[in-house]
């Protein structure tokens, strides 16, 4: 590592050098890696995939694996906090006042969401109303309007894990449908293929027994000698079948 | 097209805009009155003009319009919201229907896998088949 150390403060730079660490990425540690990490998903019984970080791995190649996750499940990307979890910011939390209480049953939140909308519909009357008479009070209703929206996109967001459910149930129907189409298709079509068996059979029982007759018998040149006389007869038999 | 919520958010959004659209009408169209009898209009020539006086028929059909828009918006969104999925379904509801999906899946995938094999079999009895009337 030292030696890359002068390259990262060139001040004659243009563009930033890459992070030192790039320079681990050699074909040989990268093989090395993979085997370690091989060894270790055989070890552990865990699809190779699935594994993002081996434990112990030796000093040159610790640089080729992801940094472990964050203890506390908080860090810091272009100064903006982040968190593991991402969770929904309660109303109360964002410093708005809650106007319809949590509820738990979907069928609430939609009557809420109708209510919001009502209201939303009522404060803008009043406040065009206000704005003709008393502009001054005008402020206060603005910020009720501003209530009432933050509420209605909050009580969105708190569907939205109930939407997902209900969406993945419907891609689950679909799966389902999808599945028994198919199935029908192929037994549709096995039925058919069955039936044309069974349709040549009959007429080809007989000529496999000849087949295999010629076969043991006359082997090699003579075999090729008729052919067509045999398809011709084949043919006539195919066709007295079709007559019976 | 969108989710159901989604097209709920940009429906919201879209009424808070016509909500300051129909503003911005009322502001740019009225008309001017004096307060007092000696008052008058003056007529400024120069400067840009702050209101664009419609006359007043046109200026109350512009405002019924808006009202009717908003109103109809307003109806869109509480449609949207009836329309949403699964109102009446509750979270316990909904993983159970889950579950009973993910077992019926499953099911019908072994059948699907047992039809899938009897094809091929029954393909392969029927190559077996050609390739001996190909034979003579």
């Amino acid at each position: 590592m030292e030696n890359h150390d002068d390259d990262t403060n060139k001040v004659t730079a243009f563009w930033p050098d890459p992070p030192p660490f790039w320079r681990d990425f050699t074909p040989q540690n990268l093989a090395r890696y993979s085997r370690l990490k091989e060894d270790y998903s055989q070890q552990q019984g865990l699809d190779a995939d699935s594994i993002t970080r081996i434990p112990d791995v030796p000093e040159p190649l610790i640089n080729l694996q992801p940094p472990p996750e964050p203890t506390d499940g908080k860090w810091t990307a272009f100064s903006e906090p982040e968190t593991l979890t991402q969770t929904l910011l309660s109303l109360e939390e964002a410093g708005i006042q809650r106007l319809a209480p949590a509820t738990e049953t979907e069928l609430d939140r939609g009557l809420v969401l109708k209510k919001l909308t009502r209201s939303l519909m009522l404060n803008y009357l009043e406040l065009v109303g206000l704005m003709s008479h008393n502009p001054d009070h005008a402020a206060d209703k603005v910020e009720d309007l501003k209530t009432l929206m933050f509420n209605f996109h909050h009580t969105l967001n708190e569907y939205r894990p109930h939407h997902a459910r209900e969406q993945l149930i419907h891609l689950m129907q679909d799966q389902l449908e999808a599945k028994r189409r198919e199935m029908a298709g192929i037994r549709s079509v096995v039925d058919k293929a069955k039936r044309m068996i069974e349709g040549l059979a009959s007429i080809q029982v007989p000529q496999v027994d000849h087949a295999a007759d010629v076969k043991g018998v006359k082997p090699g040149t003579k075999d090729e000698l008729k052919p067509e006389l045999r398809r011709d007869a084949a043919a006539w038999e195919a066709i007295g079948a079709e007559f019976f | 097209m969108a989710d159901i919520l989604t097209q709920l958010q940009e429906a919201m959004d879209t009424l808070c805009t016509m909500f300051i659209a129909g503003f911005y009408y009322v502001e740019r169209h009225h008309d001017l009155k004096p307060f007092s009898p000696t008052d008058k209009i003056p007529e400024l020539k120069d400067a840009p003009k702050e209101v664009e006086t419609l006359d007043p028929q046109t200026f109350q059909a512009g405002q019924a319009e808006i009202a009717n828009d908003l109103v109809n918006h307003a109806r869109l969104i509480e449609a949207l919201v009836s329309a949403l999925p699964g109102l009446d379904n509750s979270e316990r509801d909904q993983l159970q229907m889950i579950r009973d999906l993910e077992e019926e899946i499953a099911e019908v995938e072994t059948q699907r896998l047992e039809a899938v094999k009897e094809r091929d079999e029954v393909l392969e009895q029927l190559d077996g088949l050609l390739k001996t009337v190909l034979r003579h």
